[in-house]
């Protein structure tokens, strides 16, 4: 019965107004965003600097491309970029837009981000979508008729995406950091106590439980209240407040923008429908005719994407097969949408140690490591072995054969005071990073 | 505008006075203290910093400099032992005020580049004699960075017999190596206190965040910089460190000059913990991340934060003033008692790289943090 009607909700017919809208706001975003990131010297920080790189478990054959590879390859992200905004070779465009993001994001773990994941999964989504059907160069350019209708279910699967993405955040906070001690955000409101008129209230305790509270209440809530069309406009308003807040107050770039600007599509069918006329209006856009045409998804793929989802709802709870604490250990930690859950920091000392005589030398990060690099080494344990085998091999090279590599390491986490991190005596180098193993040689919270 | 709209207006009021009862309600469990009604006092730690410690500091510095260059002109113009030992005496005044300032790279002094242009030691006594020998050189050209500055002064001044060297400087050459050297260093110092005098200050001051680019961050990165600096260069590498334990003496700071080595690392500690403190020179104690820990209530594992720094500062300058002199030589004849001094910084590094920016909030890359 409930399948039923889910069904029926799922393949009605509806304008395809919001993804025409969804898409041109995707690569207005996505073109900005590059152009930002590159335009900030990321793209050599990042990914052409290092002398060492922090793969994924199963994606270590990812490797950074050359200086002028790298380039070419945020180049061509953009003109992807550009090409989904305008609809042209929707298709290829989004496949390519999706592979070298993905790529991107996947050759150092220093620099993942939930919300780069984010960007990966709408990607991915958007390749399947009949965006490009409707107000696009494609149409123009290859004569062919605008769509105007299309299934509810192609509107549903950008929305269930950022439904995940709010709700599973929301689900990360509840925990006793969060809600009972009102930790990180102890720690990070009061480093705004010099903001006109609301400074000194930023360094109330109470402000702290407020904001915790309030976030994982919205988190929580703020999928269905998008969902709902009586709520939606009063949603969008929370949206709004939230993510100004959010950027206000934290350093995370272009992510509240984006979020902020795609919700749209939660809107009713009449606010797209309007913004689409308008658009044809002033770019003289004019269709001949329109016409009712579905493409619907191959049964396949419409399987691929119930499993699709199942295993993004299943991501966060996996950390309960590891042992110790999550935030401690990090094991289950990432593709979970826990964001701005903890303040950790760390140091880290690594020590190259001949096995005969026992005799040392300790490594200086910096020789080796980005100053990003350092920090997320000097608390993520799967980092330390990547860069414990790097070590290694390094020192293997100039000729010390019979040698481990240990660390002398202490993190703090939501102001818990440092505290040893690792066992000293292991050697890293011959730790695995396999995500089926437990890492039990750290330190226990 | 509708009632709906208010109904749930209505009801997110309630939920955060909810949140407010039960956050109040916790407050009282835990028998916290009531909080006092001011925020810390940031833009005063700032001014504290700027017209107490950092200029004053560049000020001394650049007092001794002058000297310095007066000594050597008179050692120039008549080179022999009164006047060397004149010439000595305000070497060691100038690098002692230097190892004051050392700390402050941001600003004026990141741009100048006064770490990289000032005191990178081991000094390469080969490129100096090729210096002096070819009478060409160009101070801007990263080959000269390590044949510069104190550590080469340390070497002119103190790397041979003292006749050889008053006999040294009645070469041309070696005369005029040394004036540009003094020019460069007293050039870069002057910008240094014009860009703090003209506007550095005040942006200094003002800028009250603790992202990257703030004061506050940039001061947190710096002291760090600098301990790192001590824990390695000056103690660490020496000792052996990077080396297998081999020992490597020569690459202790002012080598030639080797029984003030110590006495300089320990400067620097000093700096660091004034720094830290808040402290002029002179005494005067006001606003400095002691106070902003203090005020923010920060804990340790046990006790305070500011507690656990302090301790460890003083423990940590205990076991510096336990190595006897030169320093270059307890590297090989007393390594352990080096090798404690070495350990108790490490605690200190800890506390002051982690524990600290962590405490404060202080954002240490420009890289986006993870979205909310």
């Amino acid at each position: 019965m409930v399948i039923e009607k889910i069904k029926k909700y799922l393949t009605s017919q509806v304008s395809i107004a919001p993804l025409v809208i969804f898409r041109i706001a995707f690569g207005i975003l996505m073109s900005a965003s590059i152009i930002r990131f590159i335009y900030m010297g990321w793209v050599e920080k990042m990914y052409i600097l290092p002398k060492v790189y922090f793969p994924f478990f199963g994606f270590e054959w990812i490797k950074p491309l050359p200086a002028l590879g790298m380039y070419i390859v945020f180049g061509l992200l953009l003109i992807t970029a550009l090409f989904i905004l305008i609809g042209f070779l929707y298709r290829i465009s989004t496949i390519s837009f999706f592979l070298l993001f993905t790529y991107v994001e996947l050759i150092d773990k220093t620099n993942y981000l939930n919300h780069y994941y984010f960007i990966s999964l709408i990607s991915l989504i958007l390749i399947f979508l009949p965006a490009g059907k409707a107000f696009s160069l494609d149409n123009k350019v290859f004569k062919r008729n605008d769509i105007k209708s299309t299934y509810r279910y192609f509107i549903f699967l950008p929305q269930l995406q950022m439904f995940t993405l709010y709700f599973f955040a929301g689900v990360a906070k509840i925990n006793y950091d969060w809600l009972i001690e009102a930790q990180p955000l102890k720690i990070w409101l009061p480093a705004y106590s010099h903001f006109p008129f609301i400074g000194s209230l930023l360094e109330k305790t109470w402000i702290a439980y407020f904001f915790c509270w309030f976030g994982c209440i919205y988190d929580l809530c703020i999928g269905f209240l998008l969902f709902n069309k009586r709520t939606v406009y009063f949603a969008y308003f929370l949206v709004i407040v939230f993510h100004m807040a959010t950027s206000l107050l934290f350093n995370i770039g272009m992510f509240p923008y984006i979020m902020m600007t795609i919700t749209i599509i939660f809107f009713k069918e009449k606010f797209h429908i309007a913004i689409l006329n308008f658009l044809e209006k002033i770019t003289n856009y004019s269709t001949t005719n329109r016409i009712e045409k579905n493409n619907s998804l191959h049964p396949i793929i419409k399987y691929a994407f119930i499993v699709f989802f199942v295993v993004q709802f299943l991501m966060p709870f996996r950390y309960a097969l590891y042992d110790g604490k999550l935030f401690w250990t990090e094991q289950g930690y990432r593709f979970s949408w826990r964001v701005m859950l903890m303040e950790k920091a760390g140091t880290a000392f690594f020590f190259v140690e001949d096995k005969k005589s026992g005799k040392r030398i300790e490594i200086d990060n910096k020789d080796y490591l980005t100053y990003m690099q350092e920090k997320m080494v000097s608390t993520q344990p799967d980092m330390m072995i990547d860069y414990a085998k790097f070590l290694k091999e390094e020192y293997n090279k100039k000729g010390l054969s019979d040698i481990q590599v240990k660390v002398q390491s202490y993190v703090t986490l939501n102001g818990s005071g440092t505290r040893e991190f690792i066992d000293p005596t292991v050697d890293l180098s011959l730790e695995t990073n396999n995500i089926f193993k437990n890492k039990n040689w750290i330190r226990s919270y | 505008m509708n009632t709906k709209f208010f109904r749930q207006l209505t009801v997110l009021t309630l939920l955060g006075l909810l949140c407010f009862t039960v956050s109040c309600r916790d407050k009282k469990k835990n028998n916290e203290p009531e909080e006092p009604e001011d925020a810390f006092d940031k833009s005063g730690m700032l001014i504290n910093y700027a017209d107490n410690i950092i200029l004053p500091a560049y000020q001394s510095f650049s007092i001794s400099l002058d000297s310095l260059n007066q000594a050597y002109s008179v050692f120039k113009n008549n080179p022999d032992l009164p006047n060397l030992h004149a010439l000595k005496s305000k070497f060691v005044v100038a690098y002692t005020k230097y190892q004051r300032c050392d700390l402050f790279e941001l600003g004026p002094a990141e741009n100048t580049g006064i770490r990289g242009n000032f005191n990178i030691f081991p000094t390469d006594t080969q490129q100096i004699k090729t210096n002096i020998s070819t009478g060409i050189y160009d101070f801007s050209a990263i080959s000269n960075l390590d044949a510069k500055g104190f550590p080469a002064l340390d070497y002119l001044f103190y790397g041979k017999q003292e006749t050889v060297i008053v006999a040294s400087f009645t070469n041309t050459n070696t005369k005029q190596y040394v004036t540009d050297l003094l020019n460069e260093m007293t050039g870069k110092c002057n910008t240094v206190i014009t860009g703090w005098n003209s506007s550095y200050r005040n942006s200094f001051i003002n800028s009250l965040g603790t992202d990257i680019g703030s004061s506050i961050g940039l001061l947190i990165n710096q002291l760090n910089y600098n301990l790192d600096y001590l824990k390695n260069a000056k103690i660490g590498i020496p000792l052996g460190k990077k080396s297998l334990g081999i020992a490597y003496p020569d690459k202790c700071e002012a080598f030639y000059s080797s029984s003030y080595s110590l006495k300089y690392a320990i400067e620097t500690l000093d700096l660091i913990e004034r720094v830290y403190n808040g402290k002029s020179l002179n005494g005067s104690n006001n606003k400095g991340f002691d106070d902003y820990l203090i005020h923010l209530k920060v804990q340790h594992t046990s006790g305070t934060l500011n507690d656990a720094i302090q301790t460890q500062f003083s423990l940590a300058r205990t076991k510096l003033m336990a190595i006897a002199e030169p320093l270059s030589t307890q590297m090989t004849t007393n390594p352990t008692v080096v090798d404690a001094a070495y350990a108790e910084l490490v605690k200190l590094l800890v506390l002051l790289k982690a524990d600290l920016p962590s405490s404060l909030g202080v954002v240490i890359t420009y890289q986006d943090g993870d979205g909310d």
